[in-house]
């Protein structure tokens, strides 16, 4: 029973991340309806990012956010500006297509850099409070992950404000809902794309850092990471940023409940089952409008 | 102030305008009849930017909107309340209202704005925390003029405002339209319901099969035998009328 | 439009007839008693068009991006070796890989098609995982080939069945272009709504294009099991065959017949190329000029040769 218990709540704290990780992609598909399959490699980046300010300049992985963060921004405002703002000036079925077709090149093309810039080694940040664990009875929560679910939690609700506050993130979410409308309300629309994007960016760039610091980082999480968004974003459905966040809590518990009930090697494969389940029987998703 | 000429416009293959040729001034309400498929969304997507006319011009104070972006033309005053209605749907009234004062000549005013469509739509005051999907469709109506007005326009184009509601909620949005003319904006009104375009505007144009068939004052139009069998029933037809094939109006 | 449509099937034809002419140079290859890395390169070459021109079949002629490819390359290679090593002579043990990839796409084609464009894709991608995680914790060990057979393998048998295998798709994907159903196909490629109010059935064409797809990319697989002394059984289903297979189509040119047969030879010989030197770099340019492509040259090589024969041809 504590076995079950202990891995339930690993399950919930990495679920904070796969809601992070998700919150980015479904914003940017959302609101342009472009499907990034490069978004789990901005994770790694990010994750890249978090190690290299750590390795080179010893700066702690927590505090790096305030770097990566804006970094991450950048390279989403450059990313939009050199290849998807071709990609939005078609209609919507071509859109997707051609989107999903770049981000696969871009994915493949990051993918190899990192390869070549870190190896295809793991590499981590440990540090002085990495072991830190907080006993609650008989079970251990690891305060780093906790940190993490915590911080994941609290970007989401600054998201959200964002969206709900800023006059352009007002924007992002009348453009989301119907472009045209938007444009006759004066909204330029290319520039809540340009703006859409580099928040799911940054989205993913902090995502990466936090799993560098709870985890671990090598160039193939990308495409993991990009599954598990998917996953998230087609659960939970579009149009909620804290509806995506929960999502993401229920992954992580589906993936723990079946590890412990199946055996490890299953904890793969429920995500995805749960994936095509949901995408043939309610592609709506849970939450979503 | 509006000046459209010789527009042609189509989709793919399909051509939708043919040498359509009118004018908007200053403080007019000004109608645009006709029957299903005839153009008139159309030309109003055209002149609100979201489509692009193969030819023609499209004037207004003078400056070619044909090169501008849909924004940019809500920047420069004219605005569309576009065919069923196209709210954000998963937003509130407020919250609609206030990004129709999107644009940058409109959004350091947008509080006195808003009280001024409350002051128009009263009941929308009450729900202006309402998500619009809640809303009646008079109510979204409401939202929807709200929120092209929210733009400051000196131009006001509505596409079938009356569309779907019923006789009471259509006379209300027509009172509006008419306070609002007083108040200095121009009207560009497309609409399906004869009768109540016509008892509104000052003038008229009837446009069949993407040309332009006739124009005249709001009262002529409305004595015109075509327009009365076309539009307002057979009924309406009195036998001592000359059919339309005889000859045209002006 | 019809006069177009004999003009484009001659095209195909003509085309067919150099790349089996080409393949027909190739079968002589083994006379010359090449060295054996050169025979091995060559079948990398001809079993990547077979993977090639089958992905080609569901992406350039019916329109959909499939990527869960890998899955049926890997079944394929699963079944073949499991009967083949059980003693059922190759060609058979080939057959029931390509029948059992088959018949699975068939039975997730009939859902998997209800999802359009992004969703397909990553629908099929989803699955392509689901099957190589599977396999991977059923079949954890390596497979390898009983010594007797190892002692018995001849190296110009596989490549001459690479060579029946990459001739066998180009005849095939030929065929498909220039018969009404490959018209039909086109046709939902291009407007799927339009297609059907004119009485094209789109489902049954896409589980038809899905059927020669996945039975080719089952043949392909096989061939991969023939061929290999040693491999993790869960290896052909990983997501790189899908992609390679992606690649090839779209910078060859995606929905030409020569496309995936040019892309497939420039990917192999500027991988092993590149491989010398740096490792993953080919992907690094592959990925660039696969975006570069999808913005700029959606048509890929053949595009540029026939814009550049469209500057030159014209002259003389």
């Amino acid at each position: 029973m504590t076995v079950l218990a202990q891995q339930l709540i690993l399950g919930v704290l990495i679920g904070g991340l796969y809601g992070l990780a998700a919150a980015g992609l479904s914003l940017v598909f959302g609101v342009m309806r472009v499907l990034n399959v490069a978004h789990g490699e901005l994770i790694m980046l990010g994750g890249y990012g978090a190690f290299w300010l750590a390795s080179l300049l010893g700066i702690d992985p927590f505090a790096s956010l305030v770097l990566v963060i804006p970094g991450s921004l950048l390279l989403g405002a450059v990313l939009y500006w050199g290849l998807f703002a071709f990609v939005v000036r078609a209609h919507e079925e071509t859109r997707v297509k051609n989107s999903l077709l770049i981000g696969f090149g871009l994915a493949l093309a990051l993918h190899a850099l990192a390869v070549r810039l870190w190896t295809a080694d793991e590499r981590s940040i440990p540090t002085s409070y990495s072991g830190a664990v907080l006993a609650v009875g008989d079970l251990a929560i690891p305060l780093v992950r906790l940190a993490t679910l915590v911080l994941a939690l609290l970007l989401i609700g600054a998201l959200q404000l964002l969206l709900s506050r800023w006059r352009w993130g007002k924007a992002i979410r009348a453009t989301a809902e119907d472009w045209q409308a938007a444009l006759l309300t004066g909204i330029d629309i290319r520039r809540a794309y340009l703006l859409a994007f580099a928040l799911g960016t940054a989205l993913a760039g902090a995502a990466g850092a936090l799993i560098t610091v709870a985890y671990s980082v090598s160039p193939s999480i990308g495409l993991e990471w990009t599954l598990k968004a998917l996953i998230v974003v087609v659960l939970a459905g579009l149009g909620s940023m804290i509806g995506t966040f929960v999502g993401g809590l229920v992954l992580g518990v589906a993936e723990a409940a079946s590890a412990a009930t199946f055996g490890g090697p299953y904890r793969e494969i429920v995500g995805l089952v749960i994936f095509v389940v949901v995408l043939t029987v309610r592609p709506r998703g849970l939450f979503g409008r | 102030m509006l000046e459209i000429g010789g527009l042609e416009a189509g989709y793919g293959d399909v051509r939708a305008l043919s040498g359509v040729t009118l004018s908007i001034a200053a403080g007019e309400i000004v109608a645009l009849l006709g029957p299903n498929g005839a153009g008139k969304s159309t030309l109003l997507n055209c002149v609100a930017g979201l489509v692009r006319p193969w030819a023609g011009a499209i004037r207004w104070d003078g400056q070619d909107l044909r090169a501008l972006d849909a924004h940019l033309i809500v920047e420069r005053g004219v605005a569309l309340v576009p065919e069923g209605r196209r709210l954000f749907g998963g937003m509130t009234v407020q919250e609609n209202l206030e990004l129709g004062a999107f644009a940058s000549r409109a959004w350091a005013g947008r509080r006195t704005a808003l009280e001024r469509v409350y002051t128009l739509f009263p009941v929308l005051a009450e729900r202006r925390r309402t998500v619009v999907q809640a809303l009646s469709g008079g109510q979204q109506q409401m939202v929807a003029v709200g929120r092209a007005l929210m733009a400051s326009p000196r131009l006001l184009m509505l596409d079938e405002p009356s569309l779907g509601l019923a006789p009471r909620l259509v006379a209300a949005i027509l009172e509006a339209l008419g306070a609002i003319n007083r108040a200095g904006v121009a009207v560009f009104l497309v609409e399906q319901n004869v009768p109540a375009a016509l008892s509104l505007a000052h003038r008229g144009y009837l446009l069949e099969g993407g040309r332009i068939v006739g124009e005249g004052s709001g009262a002529s139009l409305m004595a015109d035998a075509h327009v009365r069998r076309a539009y307002l029933g057979p009924l309406a037809v009195r036998s001592e009328d000359r059919p339309y094939p005889q000859g045209g109006h002006k | 439009m019809s006069a177009r449509v004999t003009e484009e099937r001659q095209h195909e034809r003509r085309w067919a007839l150099a790349i089996l002419a080409a393949l027909g140079l190739l079968a002589l290859l083994p006379l010359a008693r090449p060295r054996e890395d050169l025979l091995n390169f060559v079948f990398l070459i001809l079993l990547s068009i077979t993977l090639a021109e089958s992905w080609n079949v569901v992406a350039g002629y019916a329109g959909q991006v499939n990527l869960g490819h890998a899955a049926f390359f890997g079944l394929g290679a699963l079944i073949t070796r499991a009967l083949w090593i059980g003693g059922t002579p190759v060609p058979l043990a080939m057959a029931a890989g390509a029948a059992t990839a088959m018949v699975f796409a068939l039975i997730i084609g009939v859902a998997a098609f209800r999802l359009r464009g992004a969703y397909f894709a990553i629908g099929t991608l989803a699955l392509g995982e689901i099957l190589r995680t599977t396999v991977g914790n059923v079949l954890p060990e390596i497979s390898t080939l009983p010594a007797a057979t190892i002692a018995s393998y001849q190296l110009t048998l596989r490549y001459y069945l690479a060579l029946v295998l990459a001739a066998i798709s180009v005849i095939a994907v030929a065929a498909l272009a220039t018969s009404r159903l490959g018209l039909g196909m086109r046709a939902i490629r291009e407007d799927e709504e339009a297609a059907e109010a004119s009485g094209v059935g789109a489902l049954s064409l896409k589980l038809t294009a899905l059927a020669l797809s996945t039975a080719l990319a089952g043949l392909a697989g096989g061939l991969f099991a023939y061929y290999h002394i040693s491999y993790y059984p869960a290896h052909p289903f990983g997501p790189q065959w899908t992609f390679d297979a992606l690649l090839m189509t779209f910078i060859g040119g995606v929905g030409t017949l020569q496309g995936p047969v040019l892309g497939a030879a420039l990917y192999v010989v500027l991988k092993e190329y590149l491989a010398l030197r740096w490792v993953d770099i080919h992907l690094l340019i592959f990925g660039a000029l696969f975006v570069a492509i999808v913005l700029l040259l959606p048509g890929g090589l053949v595009q540029a040769a026939e814009r550049a024969r469209g500057m030159f041809g014209r002259r003389a």
